[in-house]
């Protein structure tokens, strides 16, 4: 039930999907759960070399890594964007990949000072 | 010059002196300003000066009158006929590059006669040219097609009836730098005038005539010249071109990255032309101020050199004394822990000739910061009296353009037609159209123009110095006099008694002088940038360095092998930061790859103290990182990081080291000349030089090899072998003058 | 309807006229780059004799201080005169060294003048002028060429293999109202006809000199005057003053 500062600040910020934290919640778990059902179909069509369990982890590890985001229109964008992932992945519109740079190590970041960009031989 | 020369045979008198004289006496009064005489010019009145051509008087009101032989800096010869314009009352089309203004000339420059004319002479050029174009290394840079695609007719009327084909004529062998297809040529003889005008080797020439006539040298011979690749540039059709840039690249395909020369100190200013991050060619920029429109050999065929013996990845030296490749952290890490170690008086950096401000000034800095004050160039300066205190000893003070105003020049220990083609260029020029007088101290060689030889003997100086010499007089009555001293003879023992007579001399004429501000006293660097590093505070010469048994060195671009491994302290660590595996390269133990000078941007001050920039073409091949910034970062890893990371920086420092690089492209006149002449005391007893004044290169021979780039360079070691098959060749030997 | 079919016709025969027709080249039968060879190379000997060192240095006189490159010409006939009638290239470097000359401009002068023989000649060089007159005129010299040809068994270009003769086809030689001619070394032999010429070249190989200028083609007539006397300029020339005023 929303209070009424709620109420108030849903009439500031129009809802984008959800109108308070339990239904962005329900809304990521059931995204969650699509992903992990998911799982073991795009081990098997995409033919990488990971394990189903890897895969859930990997999925589990995708959805903390945004575990801090409070806002509600936030997390629904990131419902939205994981949503087209899973139906670009579902219907094989990806390809191998980009899966795979789901399990990419992190990627160098931009050499800053001088030394670095030296090393690196960029400008 | 063709027209001049006979003429010239008559003023050749016996000795300078008297020459001086002639000059002296009628050069002070200057002409009247004639009155100027208005032609029109498709209705449009202009007002040029009496005896301008009418195409240069179409020129003023802004038309341009196509044309083939004509060309602004030869003589004129009026042979292709291209130019020719309808004027007024005159019963036949008139040549415009030959026929002076008249008065009240009415100069119709697009009507149907001029038309119909060009169409005429452009079908007569293309009956025996042949179609070629696919093939032709001229195409899409042609005059001949430009200009046959501008005024030529629509369509041919070409057939060849009896399929004689067209006229074809015998290719000539002249050398390894110009490609001659000589069925292309159109006989606008540009390439002679310019041999027998400007270059001043009278090898080209017509032979036969009509349908016959041909260029060529008429024997087979090498067109022995240092700056014959501008025919290359003159010719209007692709009957001359490149033989090394032959089949590479077309001209559309090319970037255009306007630079300077670095293979001599004149700072040509240069076109380099990029493709895919490779140098194509090199071809000359106007610059009325330095090179006008023309370049040296070595400046436009090096670039091969720029491609070979490169230095691509760090190396350090083995403990079995092995150069091993490295990567950069490694490689600084070895310089590091040796200089940490090391104390700073026993660190010292040794700067080649062609090396770029900012580098040099960023190792100067580092060094300062490692307690070093030991910066030197490799090149040597006499230290003497106010040595290089005062910037008007050592650069050229009357500057390039200033020749032209000279009426006697006393060239001192140079040979300026190897050293500085571009000078010699000039000087002959100045001696073609003035009454220039050149006498020489030093070794008579041929500088293609008439000069009066005096010796190479150091006493000759001191005599003309105390007016026992019949010089001396010629000179006080010049009224302009310029003394150009060659870098190359202070270069050895006593060089300073040498600098010491030349300077004291020159204060001696220039007190003298009627002309306030003209200055007497020059001299002619060999190395690109060597005013650039005594203008950084640089000390000329390697020996005080040496003094002091360095237990580390720097060696930046030095590559001219004075130092060597005896010299330094035992197990001393050479550092290289150079582009070439040359010289420096062998003796170092670690060695850091850098740019060449089409590969950075940088600022390089020629022999006239005028500081240029030159731009960036291509990246650095392989690992090798710009100089500056290879010092920059090595100074992090020492601890002394030196406060600038942008070009921008380096500049802004540069700009408050010396003026001279704040407006680049100027000269920035060196000022002080009383406080540096009366520094200047002249010797009482000076020593007298041991060796003679002779320059160091006297035969074209050494001319092609003198730095790593062209070193390097294939094309540049062809030369070296022609100019030795020249040698066998009964055709080629000197002609007696 | 024929007319229709002959307009048309004219008109593209006229299309086909203005289309550019080029002959075939005429193409000279010298080099005009120099070839090494045994007898022509920078190393054969070549000095003027004594005599012609004096000729040269008059020639040279004759015109002014700096422009003695005027003299190129004169010298380099001078030279051909003395070699047998051909110019060695050390002949022009001779010159060129004499009028202080690059040698290249000497070779401009050699090349362009062909007169100047480059490559050695027979003892008489037998030049037969066949430009328009020549061809025209007499009997024409297409059968004089022929003659020669036949008389002497060579073509045109060619040397006997005695050395005796070389037969040249050259432009027209200034003689045309006594053609056709035929010029051997310095004389010319005019108003020829085949026998004339069978008899000039057969004397020469006899060794005899034969009379130079016209021959029996217009009756050995002295100069150029027509055959059937004078028609104009009959009187003795008038003396200075005529036709002038008599008041002034």
């Amino acid at each position: 039930m929303a209070t009424r500062s709620v109420q108030q600040g849903l009439k500031q910020v129009k809802p984008m999907l959800s109108v308070d934290r339990t239904e962005a919640r329900r809304r990521v778990l059931n995204l969650y759960k699509a992903w992990y059902r998911q799982v073991p179909y795009v081990v098997k069509d995409f033919h990488i070399p990971v394990t189903v369990e890897q895969g859930r982890a990997k999925v589990r590890e995708m959805f903390l890594k945004n575990k801090h985001v409070s806002d509600v229109r936030a997390i629904d964008m990131l419902v939205i964007k994981g949503q087209m992932d899973l139906v670009e992945t579902a219907n094989i519109w990806k390809q191998r990949n980009h899966i795979m740079m789901f399990f990419q190590d992190t990627v160098n970041p931009k050499p800053a000072d001088f030394l670095s960009k030296f090393y690196e031989g960029q400008d | 010059m063709l027209r001049l020369w006979p003429l010239r045979q008559i003023s050749r008198l016996q000795n300078a002196i008297s020459l001086t004289q002639q000059a002296c006496n009628k050069s002070s009064v200057p002409a009247p300003s004639p009155e100027l005489v208005e032609v029109f010019v498709d209705d449009k009145q202009v007002f040029v000066e009496p005896g301008t051509t009418v195409l240069q008087a179409c020129a003023a009101a802004g038309v341009e009158i196509p044309r083939f032989c004509y060309h602004d800096r030869l003589s004129i010869a009026g042979n292709c006929r291209m130019c020719l314009v309808e004027v007024e009352r005159s019963a036949k089309p008139v040549a415009s590059c030959a026929m002076p203004v008249m008065k009240g000339m009415k100069v119709k420059t697009d009507s149907p006669v001029t038309r119909k004319a060009r169409e005429g002479v452009m079908e007569f050029l293309l009956v025996n040219h042949p179609l070629d174009c696919p093939i032709c290394d001229q195409g899409g840079e042609c005059d001949l097609q430009d200009q046959s695609m501008a005024f030529g007719s629509d369509r041919s009327r070409f057939t060849d009836n009896a399929f004689t084909g067209k006229r074809a004529v015998e290719d000539k062998n002249i050398g390894p730098l110009i490609k001659t297809i000589m069925t292309r040529c159109i006989h606008c003889t540009r390439c002679i005038r310019f041999a027998s005008e400007i270059a001043g080797v009278e090898d080209l020439g017509t032979s036969g005539r009509g349908t016959e006539m041909q260029v060529g040298t008429y024997v087979e011979k090498m067109f022995k010249s240092e700056m014959s690749g501008n025919v290359i540039d003159l010719c209007p059709v692709g009957a001359l071109t490149s033989k090394p840039y032959a089949f590479t690249a077309r001209p559309w395909e090319n970037r255009r990255i306007e630079s300077v020369d670095v293979m001599d100190a004149v700072g040509s200013n240069i076109v380099v032309c990029m493709r895919s991050n490779e140098v194509m060619r090199i071809l000359p920029r106007l610059n009325e101020d330095i090179n006008e429109e023309w370049i040296s050999d070595k400046t436009r065929f090096a670039y091969d050199g720029l491609k070979r013996q490169r230095l691509t990845t760090p190396f350090v030296r083995s403990g079995t004394g092995e150069l091993v490749p490295a990567d950069w952290e490694s490689a600084f890490v070895k310089i590091a822990e040796r200089v940490n170690a090391t104390d700073g008086d026993l660190i010292a950096g040794v700067a080649g000739g062609q090396v770029d401000a900012e580098a040099l000034i960023a190792l100067k800095d580092m060094l300062n910061r490692l307690g070093s004050e030991s910066v030197c160039t490799e090149e040597k300066f006499p230290m003497t009296n106010s040595g290089i205190d005062f910037r008007s000893n050592y650069i050229m003070n009357t500057t390039i353009s200033g020749i032209e105003e000279s009426d006697l020049i006393l060239l001192v220990g140079t040979n300026p037609r190897l050293e500085a083609p571009l000078v010699n260029a000039r000087i002959r020029k100045t001696w073609i159209n003035s009454d220039l007088c050149v006498t020489v101290l030093g070794a008579p060689v041929d500088l293609s123009y008439d000069y009066q030889y005096l010796g190479d003997s150091f006493e000759l100086l001191t005599d003309i110095l105390n007016d026992k010499h019949p010089l001396a007089k010629g000179l006080k009555e010049a009224s302009k006099p310029m003394i150009i001293l060659g870098s190359a003879v202070l270069q050895g023992e006593n060089s300073g008694a040498i600098l010491d007579t030349v300077k004291s001399l020159s204060e001696k004429l220039r007190a003298g002088s009627e002309q306030e501000d003209w200055k007497v006293f020059n001299v002619l660097h060999t190395q690109a940038n060597q005013v650039g590093a005594l203008d950084l505070g640089y000390a000329p010469g390697v020996d005080a360095m040496k003094g002091s048994k360095p237990s580390v060195l720097f060696l930046l671009g030095a590559d001219a092998g004075t130092v060597k491994r005896e010299d330094l302290y035992e197990n001393a660590l050479v550092v290289y930061i150079g582009h070439h595996g040359d010289y420096g390269a062998q003796i170092a133990d670690v060695v850091l790859p850098a740019a060449a000078y089409t590969e950075k941007d940088a600022v390089y001050v020629n022999t006239e103290g005028r500081a240029q920039i030159g731009r960036q073409a291509v990246s650095p091949p392989g690992m090798a990182r710009q100089d500056w910034k290879i010092i920059r970062a090595l100074s992090e890893m020492l601890g002394v990081t030196l406060p600038y990371d942008k070009l921008s920086d380096v500049r802004a420092r540069l700009g408050e080291v010396s003026p001279t690089f704040n407006h680049a492209g100027q000269v920035e006149d060196a000022g002080f000349f009383n406080l540096s002449d009366s520094a200047t005391v002249p010797r009482k007893e000076s020593r007298p030089a041991v060796q003679p004044l002779s320059p160091a290169l006297l035969s074209l021979r050494d001319f092609y090899m003198t730095d790593p780039i062209s070193r390097a360079s294939l094309t540049m070691a062809k030369c070296v072998q022609a100019v030795d098959d020249a040698e066998k060749n009964p055709y080629s030997k000197p002609e007696q003058s | 309807m024929l007319s229709a079919v002959c307009k048309s016709l004219v008109s593209s025969t006229a299309r086909q006229l203005r289309a550019f027709h080029r002959p075939a080249a005429a193409c000279s039968d010298k080099l005009f780059v120099h070839r090494d060879e045994p007898n022509n190379n920078s190393e054969t000997p070549f000095e003027f004799s004594a005599e012609n060192i004096k000729r040269s240095e008059v020639i040279i006189a004759n015109y002014p201080k700096g422009h003695e490159a005027a003299a190129c010409i004169p010298l380099l006939d001078l030279a051909q005169r003395q070699n047998d009638g051909w110019l060695p290239i050390s002949a022009m470097h001779r010159v060129a060294e004499m009028l202080k000359m690059p040698r290249m401009r000497v070779y401009e002068v050699a090349t362009f003048y062909t007169m100047f023989n480059r490559e050695p000649v027979g003892k008489y060089f037998v030049q037969i002028c066949t430009t328009t007159p020549c061809m025209l005129g007499g009997v024409g010299s297409d059968v004089i060429l022929e003659a020669i040809k036949e008389n002497l068994g060579i073509g045109v270009g060619h040397t006997t293999d005695d050395n005796m003769f070389t037969l040249a086809e050259v432009e027209c030689l200034g003689a045309c109202v006594n053609a056709p001619m035929v010029q051997i070394n310095d004389d010319y032999y005019e108003d020829l006809t085949v026998d004339d010429m069978h008899r000039i070249l057969n004397d020469i190989k006899a060794g005899k000199k034969p009379k130079a200028g016209p021959q029996s083609g217009q009756n050995f007539r002295f100069a150029s005057e027509p055959k059937t006397g004078l028609t104009s300029l009959t009187e003795p020339p008038t003396g200075p003053g005529f036709g002038v005023r008599a008041d002034l």
